[in-house]
């Protein structure tokens, strides 16, 4: 026993000098987590394999030429390939951070590749920080990791004038054009409030101050009704007199301008300096922002290399979508949150909470000897992974399984819900995802409507015509001989009609659903008898449609409907001949999971004549495509708490060691 | 899934194996030794009517929007009503088969270079500026027929620039043109065309490819003995 916790403790303790991960030094509140795991990824392919394949060749060739030196390994950048990469971001009401965090192994290597003309880095400590160009971002580095940010400003922030003013900023927006053209008080009202709201006191640029006051004497002789205008606007002077004087002022410019509309110049010249003061502000309030923003940078930045805080290694939903096997991977904080911080710019939409109910979002890449994997998954919010949860709650007949050839099939697609669960859950899940949006005064008519669908549907008696699962299977294709016409010509060339035939090869699928109650279906068929769009033979029934390219047939046996192109799959099905075999995989994809989807590319290699795909060459092409690839295939995970999840794999072919060295070799091919 | 549904998926499915099919456009012209004759168009897609048939049902395939059998029908009865309003040209009938997929246009010219203007107001009205690329003329004083023809350089750009699946169409589709004569054929300068054993008519038989890439011409020179 003693051996077995010293056993545990050492794993642990050796799991903790592992987990030196720079993961740490994510905050909480971070928004968006992707990962790279560098040391998953190279135990798939040496760092010497990489430097050989032709993407590695190609970058380092590259980044020589561009920085003038002469690396030969990526292992030159300085980096340790060995931890993980991150890129974060963490978003507020005003700024928005993008960061990533790089595990470095030999700071000397990484400098030599930034510091190639001139030394632009500064050092304190052990650490060094350097400043991109227009201080549009930082990096921070010492000897075990790197730290770039850059950040941008939230426009909607400094839109809201309280809020900007904190900060000796101004929203800035050109009235001249408008002020001119609409001879209205209105605006002029308007735009006094707006800049009398703004407490701060900036210098108004001097030229166009000074050139409203040259004209105003004679403009105000000219016009009478303009002024009248200029009256008006006078009339709340008082009122903010005391605060700025100057700016007064500057707003009287537009009804004098306006006023002046007879003499062009005069306006235009007018115009045009009040459009370069206009810029020349926004100018200065942009370069505020800047450095504004890089203020604020500098001290996140700070905080990252110096500070404490908790990490977000402490959130749960963060802590539980990681899996040690992923080469990559990809969170993101609730979606509800996402949705809500980026609502004001979206106006009312935002208010809805659309996204109420969805929580975070998590995706995987693995790659292995076998295939590479995407695992996507959503956090929901518990009443709603309830209604999946009894919706999923339905398992695929078992007796589709032996209508499955897996030596033949090309692909299949199925799905099993509880149909009754779905009707039932549907109106409520629909409510409260358009109930919000539409507006509490929609509610009332949102709960009228799915009471009603309620009321019209017997769920119990829907769910017990169609259960909610079926299957849709292609067993192969198979050879039909169809008639055609064409021309032959006698020794006169004269043209004479012949019909000839030809094999046309065609899919044989079988669509399948279970029904426990096959009375209207019989009723159905019935009346299709009656009127003669339906014919039956030996309980097969024959769909009578011209227009339909292939025949399709269906019958109702053991509780399931079948609907096939094949009348000899029918027959053999009617009669329990059916030998078919069904993989492990098969098997488990099906019975195992909700939804599922699989395409096998090899069973169609060659089955196509060349003269269908279009000729010789196209054939090879396509055949040859479609051995390089394995099996693709999808599925739902059953639902884990409150995480709905799904698969999508693709198998690499054989005589492959790994799904990354393959996909090296697929760009080379393409490349080529 | 509904039913609809799967029958699209299964419409799609049937259309895997790449829309190539094979096709016929067929030319006939019977020359009187006055100068008068009979065209006789053809274009016969039965051979891959379960790929139109599935087509059909469609709204649309690989980006086009596929026609239905009314407006078909419709273009089919407006290029007739065109027809009987041209110069020289009478007796304008038109066959459809939606069964087989095959559809023929026949008209009475007064002399072969009727057609030559019906090309060429088509061209002008769909505003294709290229300048005469085919066009046909008879000399009643010498009894030579004559077809010019100049592979249309727009044509084969333009086709260029689809996508190979759509090019994949025109894999297989052949082009078949015929002259008959009353007078025996002496001679036939197109070397890809072959004279009957009675040496009454012309055949000349390419594939569409061809055509448009410009790899064949399918201008000729027919002298007839006087």
């Amino acid at each position: 026993m003693k051996k077995i916790l010293i056993a545990i403790s050492l794993f642990l303790s050796f799991n903790l000098a592992q987990a030196q991960d720079l993961v740490k030094k994510i905050p909480s509140n971070a928004f968006t987590v992707a990962t790279i795991k560098g040391d998953n990824i190279f135990k798939l392919m040496f760092v010497k394999d990489f430097n050989e394949s032709f993407v590695g060749k190609k970058l380092l060739t590259e980044t020589s030429k561009s920085m003038d030196k002469n690396f030969t390994s990526i292992e030159d950048f300085g980096i340790n390939l060995e931890k993980n990469m991150y890129y974060f971001n963490q978003l507020s009401d005003s700024i928005t951070y993008n960061c990533f965090l790089i595990p470095i192994k030999d700071a000397k290597k990484f400098e030599s590749l930034i510091n190639n003309k001139e030394k632009k880095f500064t050092q304190q400590g052990d650490i060094r920080t350097m400043v991109l160009p227009d201080s549009t971002g930082i990096i921070k580095w010492n000897n075990n990791m790197l730290y770039f940010v850059t950040g941008s400003i939230r426009g909607s922030f400094f839109a809201d004038s309280a809020k900007s003013a904190r900060y000796g900023i101004k929203d800035i927006r050109f009235q001249g054009e408008d002020a001119l053209a609409v001879d209205s008080t209105a605006v002029l009202a308007d735009s006094a409030v707006a800049v009398t709201a703004e407490p701060m006191i900036e210098e108004v640029a001097a030229p166009v101050i000074a050139k409203a006051k040259v004209q105003k004497k004679p403009t105000a002789k000219k016009n009478t009704k303009k002024i009248v205008a200029t009256k008006k606007s006078g009339k709340k002077k008082p009122a903010k007199k005391s605060k700025k004087a100057k700016n007064q002022e500057y707003e009287i410019i537009y009804p004098e301008a306006a006023s002046d509309s007879t003499g062009m110049t005069p306006v235009h010249g007018v115009v045009d300096e009040q459009y370069d003061a206009y810029q020349q502000e926004r100018a200065e309030q942009d370069l505020k922002k800047k450095r504004l923003a890089f203020t604020w940078m500098t001290a996140q930045a700070d905080q990252i290399f110096n500070g404490t805080y908790e990490s977000i290694e402490s959130n749960k939903s963060y802590s539980a979508s990681l899996d040690n096997k992923a080469i990559a991977e990809l969170w993101v904080s609730s979606l509800q949150d996402v949705y809500n911080s980026i609502a004001p710019e979206f106006g009312t939409y935002g208010k809805a909470g659309l996204m109420k109910g969805y929580g975070s979002l998590n995706a995987k890449l693995f790659m292995d000897n076998k295939s590479f994997r995407i695992s996507t998954g959503l956090e929901l919010a518990q009443n709603q992974a309830d209604a999946y949860k009894k919706i999923m709650n339905r398992k695929l007949n078992k007796n589709f399984l032996k209508y499955v050839n897996s030596e033949k099939a090309l692909g299949f697609m199925s799905y099993s819900i509880d149909s009754k669960a779905y009707l039932e859950e549907f109106p409520k899940l629909l409510k409260q995802t358009y109930g919000s949006f539409l507006g509490a005064k929609m509610d009332e008519e949102i709960e009228l409507g799915t009471d009603l669908l309620s009321l019209l549907l017997d769920e119990e008696a829907v769910s017990k015509v169609i259960k909610g699962d079926a299957l849709f299977v292609i067993n192969g294709l198979k050879s039909k001989e169809v008639t055609y016409t064409t021309y032959e010509y006698d020794d006169d060339y004269n043209q004479k009609e012949v019909t000839k035939t030809k094999n046309e090869t065609l899919p044989d699928f079988l669509f399948m659903f279970s029904s426990e109650d096959t009375r209207l279906i019989n009723k159905l068929i019935k009346y299709g008898i009656h009127k003669s769009m339906v014919t039956v033979q030996d309980n097969i029934y024959k769909i009578q449609e011209k227009k339909s390219p292939v025949d399709i047939y269906f019958m109702i046996k053991d509780g399931i409907v079948f609907f096939g192109n094949s009348l000899s799959e029918m027959q053999s099905i009617s009669t329990n001949q059916q030998n078919n075999k069904i993989s492990k995989l098969h098997k488990d994809l099906l019975s195992k999971n909700n939804f599922s989807f699989l395409f096998n590319a090899k069973n169609l290699v060659g089955k196509v004549p060349d003269s269908e795909i279009g000729g010789e060459e196209t054939a090879k092409k396509f055949n040859s495509t479609l051995e390089k690839m394995g099996n693709v295939y999808m599925k739902s995970n059953p639902i884990k708490g409150r995480l709905v999840s799904a698969d999508i794999s693709a198998e690499i072919p054989n005589g492959h060691e790994n799904a990354l060295k393959y996909l090296f070799s697929l760009i080379e091919n393409a490349a080529k | 899934m509904n039913l609809k549904q799967l029958y699209k998926l299964l419409l799609f499915i049937l259309l895997i194996p790449v829309l190539s099919s094979c096709f016929e456009v067929v030319e006939e012209i019977s020359m009187k030794n006055d100068g008068t004759g009979d065209v006789v168009l053809t274009i016969n897609l039965s051979q891959s009517k379960t790929k139109v048939a599935s087509v059909m049902l469609l709204d649309s395939v690989q980006g086009y929007k596929v026609p239905s059998k009314q407006k078909i029908q419709q273009e089919l009865n407006e290029a007739v009503a065109y027809l009987k309003k041209s110069e020289g040209i009478s007796n304008v009938k038109s066959t459809s088969d939606f069964n087989n997929y095959i559809a023929t246009i026949s008209f009475s010219f007064k002399d072969v270079s009727n057609i030559n203007n019906i090309t060429k107001n088509i061209l002008a009205q769909q505003k294709i500026k290229a300048t005469n690329t085919s066009s046909y003329t008879y000399n009643k004083a010498t009894k030579t027929f004559s077809r010019k023809y100049q592979a249309i350089v727009t044509a084969k750009t333009e086709f260029n620039k689809l996508k190979a699946k759509d090019k994949a169409v025109f894999n297989g589709a052949t082009y078949t043109s015929i002259y008959r004569f009353e007078s025996l054929v002496t001679s036939s300068t197109n070397p890809a065309s072959n004279v009957s054993k009675s040496k009454k008519a012309v055949m000349l038989k390419s594939s569409i490819m061809d055509l448009i890439n410009g790899k064949i011409n399918v201008s000729n020179t027919i002298q007839l003995s006087k």
